[in-house]
């Protein structure tokens, strides 16, 4: 089977070049700069307060890299590549800015590559803490602070308190939706699949907030209508690197498994949480962008406790098993991979552990790999 | 692999011979108090040494561990268990290598023979990890807590500041200073609290005093290497920064140290190169082949030395005063995040990164570097397990080629050897030789 049918002509409607095209328009319909962010740790509330528009940067996979390998190493996140490399053949040149989050290590790497051989008319590095001291937490208010100031700088628009609160309500309103659906696929016969669900929250990077809340709303009501189908199959929880395409979790599907709940981003690792509504917005950004957003690139201690979480989420969608999926030297999940694994095996949870270059390739192998897994729930 | 030629390593200074006897000496100071039941800290590189001096702790680098398995031919070994406990061939080799004595050690209830030291790094008291370099350096230490000893342990973060942010406003040197300083004194909470002594500052003092005096003669050393005929080589280089790690602080290392710039100096007043007939000198990009150190003889047979290398300027100079100890030991952090700034790096500036000036391509620096070195070539290792390093040679090699200085990236691995072939090594070896002769004769670069 051609790999490609996952990587480039599947069932989506909020893939990486769709959403390009998306923003293209709405950069053309609001006159507004677009500023392209990397990872969850520099609030898209922020940018969007300062009157620009945020925009998630994503992938295409199995995309070439060979534009990237003039500049960068080949041992290198096979994702950053593939985005760097599309940086570098002008595919992204919608971007006005860049705003780079200091996450894994190859993320906060890129940030100097990118705006040396590429440079916008914006850019900036959000650097992030890797420990939850309180000292940490405080420098990473601080950061917040140069972020709006660098913003406002380029933008001319001031951020202001209330204006920053709005926008945090309505980003808000989307998790609201977002977790409404997936309390839903708790149902034992669940009516939207994982891949669905993930093209639906691919939306939640391109579209300015009210626009996804209207798309999000009238989701949850189409879904509430459908019919349960009485076919019961091996529940499954997909854990590991950041996830913008659901040709794995299609796999996973076509193979027999359904995809219930995740531990990914931009899966349940974005939306999970809302941020709390405090009086200084930056104690409520802090709480959500930083202290709470479950990325291994932070230290929650020694010990299994840091993955409590993801076992309570196993009990509440009543999970069948794991699959884990790796991207090439994607050190923060290979470094967790064997501590995971053995502690849910403790709890009797199968995990299989698929690693790849960011091409979902060759699907065949994937596939038969997830269907052995799947055969011994 | 194990039919390599290039496994031995010859040095050419006696100072760096005379480490056959005063690290055996150290070592066994160590074991002894190991054996009678000390508690050892297994720590990383950027826990400044100094504080472990003044707690009168013993400590372990197991990234030095990792080196000496490497060289000791043991390494695969360690990393083969890591592997069949599930982690990826893909991780840092320092990381697997632990991570299989480890596994081994908690197994089987005893030190695995193959340790190129008896008694091997013991086991850990508590884990000082850090964030210096790269993210492996404290989930390393989170995962052995996790899966093998249930230590206490106590991680850096030690950031700087991107390189388009200016690291002289006031507001953003504080923002930086503060995360440093509240970590430090974190980490000496923490070691207060688990050696259950207290901190006498007076001490310290004068361990800072000693290891820097140490280090000033290192850096001196180091710059004698302009001369031509260079009179120190790579082999001695990378050896000599084992006492960096274990004897700064102590009398010794500042003998040692003084000795060694001595001796460099006589070799250059007296015009001693380490070969006869210095054809090429060259700058070494990334970590060495630990397991294959005789590459650089073999290239030194050609003719071809190296007069600077990027990595492990663990000890690098700083002044810093002195007087409160611990803002000395914040402050010699921070003005490595300058220099780098100072400098233009566009790569990695983001951590204060001690070990490797390898991301630190500004072009200031490194024009500086190929003039003052009279530069024919730079060698960059890039290390498919450490990213970290290897990052930005590629970045690097297109700035060198600017300069007119060429440059060959070759792959291996700074303790795995299964990814090296000497036949493989040699054949790239000479075709970079006649690359740099030609540049010499004034040729084109190919690359861009």
């Amino acid at each position: 089977m051609n790999h490609k049918k996952y990587t480039r002509q599947g069932n989506m409607t909020y893939s990486t070049l769709e959403n390009e095209e998306r923003i293209r328009n709405l950069k053309k319909e609001t006159g507004k700069p677009v500023i392209g962010y990397l990872c969850c740790f520099a609030p898209p509330e922020m940018i969007s307060a300062a009157g620009a528009i945020p925009y998630r940067i994503t992938g295409e996979p199995g995309g070439d890299t060979s534009a990237a390998d003039a500049c960068v190493e080949p041992y290198g996140c096979t994702y950053v590549r593939n985005i760097f490399a599309r940086a570098l053949e002008g595919k992204l040149d919608f971007l006005d800015g860049l705003v780079i989050s200091h996450s894994c290590d190859m993320v906060q790497r890129l940030y100097g590559i990118w705006t040396y051989y590429r440079p916008l008319n914006f850019s900036c590095m959000f650097n992030v803490p890797h420990q939850l001291t309180p000292w940490a937490k405080d420098f990473y208010t601080r950061e917040l602070g140069f972020f709006q100031e660098y913003l406002e700088n380029y933008t001319g628009q001031k951020i202001s308190r209330e204006r920053l609160q709005e926008e945090i309500k309505l980003y808000n309103h989307n998790r609201t939706l977002v977790r409404e659906l997936h309390e839903m696929r708790k149902d034992p016969l669940p009516p939207i699949e994982g891949s669905e669900m993930l093209d639906l929250l691919m939306a939640g990077g391109v579209l300015p907030p009210d626009r996804y809340n209207s798309l999000l709303k009238n989701k949850v009501e189409e879904v509430k209508t459908r019919e349960p189908k009485d076919d019961k199959k091996p529940r499954i929880m997909v854990w590991g690197s950041i996830m913008d395409h659901p040709a794995l979790f299609e796999m996973i599907e076509e193979t027999g498994g359904r995809i219930v709940c995740d531990d990914t981003c931009i899966g349940f690792r974005l939306w999970e949480n809302e941020v709390p509504l405090t009086e200084d917005p930056y104690e409520g950004l802090k709480e959500h962008y930083f202290v709470n957003f479950q990325c291994p690139r932070t230290d929650r201690g020694p010990g299994p406790d840091r993955f409590n979480y993801i076992l309570q989420r196993a009990r509440d969608y009543k999970i069948d098993g794991v699959i884990g999926y790796c991207i090439s030297f994607c050190d923060p999940h290979k470094l967790d991979y064997p501590d995971l694994r053995d502690y849910l095996k403790k709890d009797g949870l199968p995990m299989l552990l698929i690693d790849d270059n960011y091409s979902f390739s060759p699907a065949e192998a994937i596939k038969t790999r997830v269907q052995a897994f799947l055969e011994t729930l | 692999m194990s039919q390599s030629e290039m496994k031995r390593a010859k040095r050419h200074l006696e100072t760096t011979g005379k480490m056959k006897e005063m690290l055996p000496r150290f070592f066994m100071r160590m074991m002894e108090r190991k054996f009678s039941n000390e508690p050892v800290a297994w720590c990383m590189v950027g826990v400044p040494p100094e504080l472990l001096k003044a707690f009168d702790l013993l400590f372990e680098w197991p990234e030095n561990f990792g080196t000496m398995c490497a060289s000791r031919q043991v390494a695969p070994h360690f990393i083969q268990a890591a592997e069949n406990d599930g982690f990826s061939p893909e991780l840092c080799t320092y990381v697997t290598n632990t991570m299989g004595y480890c596994k081994l050690l908690k197994d089987t209830g005893e030190v695995p023979e193959e340790c190129p030291l008896p008694g091997g790094m013991g086991t850990p008291a508590m884990l000082l990890g850090s964030g210096f370099i790269c993210e492996p350096r404290w989930k390393w230490f989170q995962s052995i807590a996790t899966r093998y000893f249930n230590v206490p342990v106590y991680s850096t973060d030690p950031l700087a500041p991107p390189w388009d942010v200016d690291p002289h406003d006031p507001r953003i040197a504080e923002h930086y200073l503060t995360l440093l300083r509240e970590d430090l004194a974190g980490q000496i909470e923490f070691l207060e609290k688990h050696t259950g002594k207290k901190l006498d500052l007076d001490h310290l003092r004068e361990i800072l005093e000693r290891s820097h005096k140490a280090l000033a003669y290192w850096r001196d050393a180091l710059a004698l290497r302009k001369a031509i005929p260079s009179p120190m080589g790579s082999t001695d280089y990378f050896h000599a920064i084992i006492p960096q790690m274990y004897l700064v602080g102590d009398e010794e290392a500042v003998d040692f140290y003084r000795e060694m710039y001595e001796e460099v100096k006589d070799r250059v007043e007296r015009g001693v190169g380490i070969v006869e007939d210095e054809k090429y000198r060259l700058t070494w990009f990334g970590l060495p082949p630990w397991f294959n150190m005789g590459v650089f003889n073999y290239l030194e047979s050609m003719g071809a030395v190296f007069v600077y290398e990027s990595t492990y300027n663990v000890g690098d100079h700083f002044e810093v005063d002195l007087s409160d100890p611990l803002e000395a030991i914040v402050k010699r952090t921070w003005q490595r995040a300058l220099k780098m700034h100072d400098y233009g790096a566009e790569t990695m500036p983001e951590l204060c990164n001690p070990a490797v000036f390898g991301g630190f391509t500004g072009s200031d620096f490194l024009k500086e570097l190929v003039e003052d070195y009279n530069l024919n070539g730079a060698m960059m290792h890039l290390t498919r397990s450490c990213r970290a390093v290897s990052f930005g040679e590629v970045h690097t090699k297109n700035r060198l080629a600017k300069l007119g200085v060429p440059s060959l990236i070759f792959e291996s691995d700074m303790a795995d050897p299964r990814l090296w072939s000497d036949a493989q090594i040699k054949t790239r070896l000479h075709a970079f030789l006649e690359t740099m002769e030609k540049a010499k004769q004034g040729g084109e670069i190919d690359e861009p």
